[in-house]
């Protein structure tokens, strides 16, 4: 049974909307790239196979919605994820802000069992723009932050030419697989004839 | 259906139901860990089963709903490894129909649906359509919302790429998009519903649960924008069409908005550009009381950052005439929603000026279009004064300000002033400081009359009372406002002197009517501009001589003259004292003596008979002084007239020490230490002298009153006096007087040791030190100042 759990990993990509993360798992699942802002509603996920260690994992790469307001349902999915990605646009000072609040909003709603040690990767994206000259964020200080925040991996991306977007995930790979899953261990109390009665108090009038 | 909850029950429904689940997954595992399928379908279908609940808001089954999800990949997972190792999916397929409940039996369905597309072992098209179908099972609006939202992200990937790798015929972008089209349009049925189930009372919670599950039905246009195969075409011929088809034909407020926001969102900008007219059209069929505004605002928020982003998609601005349709259509908008408040009204052309200043920077007829209908759409109604709709048209005004970092262009919009008539007082003031910071941010230079008379329209808020009731305003801010009307006075400059006249006098006319309180702030700046114009005139005059010159010094010394008597109501007296003053010396190095006596008669009028507070009067005696030391212009007569009323106000100040040193300061009238300065030595020694007595006497007075004499400052300040004159040469002044004075001084510092002042003693060795110092130099100063002993 744990083998077939650690088969997949779940991966949460957080950020500022506009920053590119429907474009960097864009551009890392199906190597495609569109200049077009589209907002992200909601929350889904694509799936990659990796082969790691000889071993093959199914990468479930959850994308959200920057936009709080298309974020209606709240974030029950980041339960269970197995690394966060943190992305900030160099070219956006504000977003590089923010990261703290992302990381932080992570922790609170994921409430992973050892929260110093969850993985986060953080990525700069869209380095490419502009030729680098109206970035704002400076690779020191992402990587400072970073450090103070015990140790972050830090890639410098670009989805639109797909630089350092193969590394980063690899890198988040390999960090969710590094993640000990709270297994939680789930022992039946009593054998099935509770979920005998439970049966009868879901059935509240309608059969579907 | 749903039944009353408070959220301490939803906890423990909630904690029931993931329990619940959790049992039967512990369960489903075991069965998938030996391989024992129908074990593993059994009890993922009692898993599932907790779906059915309807106890449960939708933040709450969303929980439950993702828990579900997590599980069900494992059976997913597991039915691939079956699949490869040879298992038929159909088989499979067929098998899940066999379990009881509905809902349950639906997501086992889709779950092994995903797997059976995988596997190619049917047209993608034919298992989606049959699933979908089926889906319609689910009539309950948030469980069939969940299942389809379920349905929709397990197809997600599959969707991605149909057409190229699931799909033989070319229909493939086709079939996923009338697949997600169908969802998307059962979802919204289902979520519109929802507004019409369950008792009225319960409307409130109802109309948060839908917001709630909003996403659910927004997701599908998502995915439809993820389609690669969604070309500009099909999203024109299709896909826009059959979306706004749903939006407006399902009537519902909440509804249109939302889903209007996301198709703005969601779909390219490209996109909007190209389908203006059709995204447009909906807008008046929308239910009267949606918020419009937003949506509108946000489509032409999104535009005008694709047109800033790149000069290369202005042309295609240009192409679809995106400013004309924009405007016909927020005009018809306006008009078909009859509720609108003015905030929202003003709000539209706020946008669509954003948009127009950042797509159309050159056309300023545009803009003006815009203020101008604006303007009519609110003309007739009242005076705004929510503070809504004011925030709102501070920002259209401030707008082509900050574009164009230049009032002079604003001042060419002829709405602009219009828009300023439907503003409150206190309204009008904000303007009038935004564009005043604007000037003084920008260094604007306002150059001709006619765009300083169209900006004081402008600002006249902050040039006049415009009510009757004068406001109690704050007294700091009234000072600030003032002092920025100040500033700007000087911001109004051309090169050309009839010109700049004529601003003068165009500032001067508005400032006059700025009543009491103004003047005092904005007359100076004015005096001070007319001055500097003065100043660029001087010794011009002669030159042009012969010609019909417009500026002269004359005429403008004429004007401030008038100006400066309008703060006589004022009345600050040493104001227009100090400003007499500041006139006389500009007429004096003009050469005109007759101006510059007159100004001294108007200074000396002022003195005598406003300047009645003794301290006053000492400051404006001084000023007087200095100022008439550095006249030359004067003939004898003038100056002797002058001199002697000077002389006399000092003696008659009413302190002692003050009038000392008045009276000495009055020795420098006599002497003027220039190539063809008056010097009079005698009556240099005279005021010196006259000094020296008042010092003595009011030693004796300081003797009578106090029991002890003052300090020798006074004395230690004459016998600077004598040592300035001793040295420039004038003859009057001997080293023996200035041998007694420094005596004097020395005893007086000897008998009444108690009273010693350090400043006064320190002055005094510094005298000493500067007699030393002018010895050692030798030469004729030298040996001058050996003559006297120290």
């Amino acid at each position: 049974m744990a083998s077939r759990r650690r088969m997949l990993l779940k991966v949460i990509i957080l950020g500022d909307s506009g920053v590119g993360k429907t474009s960097l798992m864009n551009q890392y699942v199906s190597k495609k790239f569109s200049n077009q802002y589209k907002a992200t509603i909601g929350a889904d996920f694509l799936t990659k196979e990796i082969q790691f260690e000889d071993r093959l994992f199914t990468l479930q790469i959850w994308d959200t919605a920057g936009q709080e307001r298309f974020q209606s349902l709240g974030v029950a999915f980041y339960r269970g994820a197995d690394c966060c990605v943190l992305v900030y646009d160099v070219n956006v000072a504000k977003s590089f802000d923010n990261l703290n609040n992302w990381r932080e909003e992570f922790l609170i709603q994921a409430s992973p069992s050892d929260p110093e040690n969850f993985p986060f990767v953080v990525l700069g994206n869209k380095i490419d723009i502009d030729g680098g000259n109206s970035r704002v964020v400076s690779e020191k200080k992402a990587k400072a932050w970073c450090a103070s925040k015990g140790n972050i991996p830090y890639f410098e991306t670009s989805a639109k030419e797909g630089f350092n977007v193969e590394a980063a995930f690899q890198c988040i790979a390999k960090n969710a697989l590094k993640n000990e899953p709270e297994e939680e261990i789930y022992l039946p109390d009593t054998i099935d004839v509770a979920g005998g009665n439970r049966q009868q108090r879901s059935s509240t009038g309608c059969e579907c | 259906m749903l039944l009353e909850t408070n959220s301490e029950d939803e906890e423990k429904w909630l904690a029931e139901g993931l329990a619940g689940l959790q049992h039967n997954a512990f369960f489903m595992h075991r069965a998938l860990d030996s391989n024992n399928l129908r074990d593993a379908l059994k009890y993922s279908a009692q898993m599932l089963s907790e779906l059915r609940t309807s106890r449960l808001s939708p933040h709450k089954y969303y929980e439950l709903y993702m828990r579900a999800f997590d599980e069900l990949r494992k059976l997913e997972m597991f039915f691939k490894e079956e699949a490869k190792r040879g298992s038929s999916v159909i088989d499979l397929y067929e098998l899940v129909q066999h379990s009881g409940n509905i809902l349950p039996r639906m997501y086992l369905l889709c779950t092994i649906g995903s797997v059976y597309i995988k596997s190619k072992e049917a047209p993608s098209k034919d298992i989606l359509k049959d699933i979908v179908e089926m889906c319609r099972g689910i009539q309950n609006p948030v469980r069939g919302l969940f299942l389809r939202s379920y349905l929709s992200q397990i197809s997600r990937d599959k969707l991605l790429d149909i057409g190229s790798e699931y799909e033989g015929d070319g229909d493939g972008v086709i079939n996923a998009v009338e697949f997600v089209l169908q969802n998307f349009t059962e979802m919204n049925k289902l979520w519109v519903r929802m507004h019409y189930q369950g008792p009225v009372r319960e409307k409130e919670k109802r109309v948060k649960e839908r917001s709630e599950l909003r996403d659910l039905v927004g997701k599908n246009l998502h995915v439809l924008s993820q389609i690669d195969g969604v070309d500009l075409d099909m999203y024109k011929e299709i896909v826009l069409p059959r979306v706004l088809e749903q939006v407006v034909n399902c009537k519902d407020e909440l509804a249109q908005h939302y889903l209007m926001d996301c198709i703005i969102q969601v779909f390219p900008d490209e996109y909007h550009l190209q389908t203006l007219e059709l995204l447009l059209g909906a807008c008046p069929q929308l239910q009267p009381t949606v918020d419009i505004l937003t949506v509108l605002s946000q489509l032409m928020d999104r535009l005008s950052n694709y047109a800033a982003s790149s000069p290369e998609v202005l042309p295609e601005f240009l192409q679809v005439e995106a400013f004309a349709k924009l405007s016909t259509y927020i005009g018809k908008v306006i008009d078909s929603q009859t509720e609108m408040p003015t905030f929202g009204t003003i709000g539209l052309y706020v946008s669509l000026l954003t948009f127009t200043l950042r797509v159309h920077p050159d056309r300023l007829d545009y803009v003006d279009q815009v203020l101008g209908a604006c303007v009519k759409k609110i003309s007739g109604k009242p005076k705004i004064e929510d503070s809504k709709a004011t925030k709102q048209i501070v920002a259209l005004l401030s707008a082509p300000v900050e574009k164009y970092n230049d009032i002079d262009t604003a001042l060419k919009l002829s709405n602009y002033p219009r828009i300023m008539d439907h503003l409150d007082n206190a309204t009008k003031k904000i303007m009038a400081v935004v564009i005043i910071q604007s000037i003084m941010n920008n260094n604007t230079c306002i150059s001709t009359a006619d765009k300083v008379e169209a900006l004081f329209e402008l600002i006249k808020g902050l040039i006049k009372d415009l009510d009757v009731t004068l406001d109690e305003l704050d007294e700091e801010d009234f000072q600030e406002e003032q002092n920025s009307v100040a500033r700007l006075i000087h911001m109004l400059y051309n090169d050309d002197p009839g010109e700049m006249l004529e601003i003068i006098c165009t500032v001067r006319k508005h400032v006059l009517l700025g009543g009491p309180k103004r003047l005092a702030f904005t007359v100076p700046p004015l005096i001070f501009s007319a001055l500097k114009l003065v100043r660029r005139l001087q010794g011009q005059e002669r030159d042009v001589d012969g010609e019909d010159v417009y500026a002269t010094p004359k005429k403008i010394f004429q004007i401030l003259n008038q100006t400066i008597e309008a703060l006589s109501s004022v009345p600050s007296p040493e104001l227009a004292l100090r400003l007499y003053l500041q006139c006389a010396q500009a007429a004096n190095d003009c050469d005109l003596e007759p101006i510059a006596y007159e100004f001294f008669t108007q200074a000396f009028i002022l003195y005598e008979e406003e300047v009645a507070d003794s301290k006053a009067q000492v400051t404006a005696i001084q000023l007087i002084i200095g100022t008439l030391q550095r006249m030359n212009v004067f003939g004898v007569e003038n100056r002797d007239t002058l001199t002697h009323k000077a002389t006399g106000y000092s003696a008659k100040l009413l302190k002692k020490p003050d009038q000392c040193s008045a009276v000495y300061a009055c020795s420098h009238l006599f002497w003027v230490d220039d190539q063809d300065g008056i010097k009079d030595g005698e009556r240099v020694l005279l005021c010196l002298k006259r000094a020296l007595k008042i010092a003595n006497a009011a030693q004796q007075m300081a003797n009578v009153a106090k029991g002890s004499s003052g300090p020798v400052t006074l004395f230690v300040e004459i016998l600077n006096k004598y040592l300035y004159f001793f040295e420039k040469g004038n003859p009057q002044i001997t080293s023996s007087a200035i041998n007694g004075l420094i005596e004097l001084i020395m005893t007086e510092m000897q008998s009444d040791n108690s009273n010693s002042v350090p400043s006064a003693d320190a002055f005094f060795s510094s005298t000493l030190r500067y007699i030393q110092y002018q010895k050692q130099k030798g030469g004729s100063i030298g040996e001058k100042f050996e003559l006297i002993k120290v």
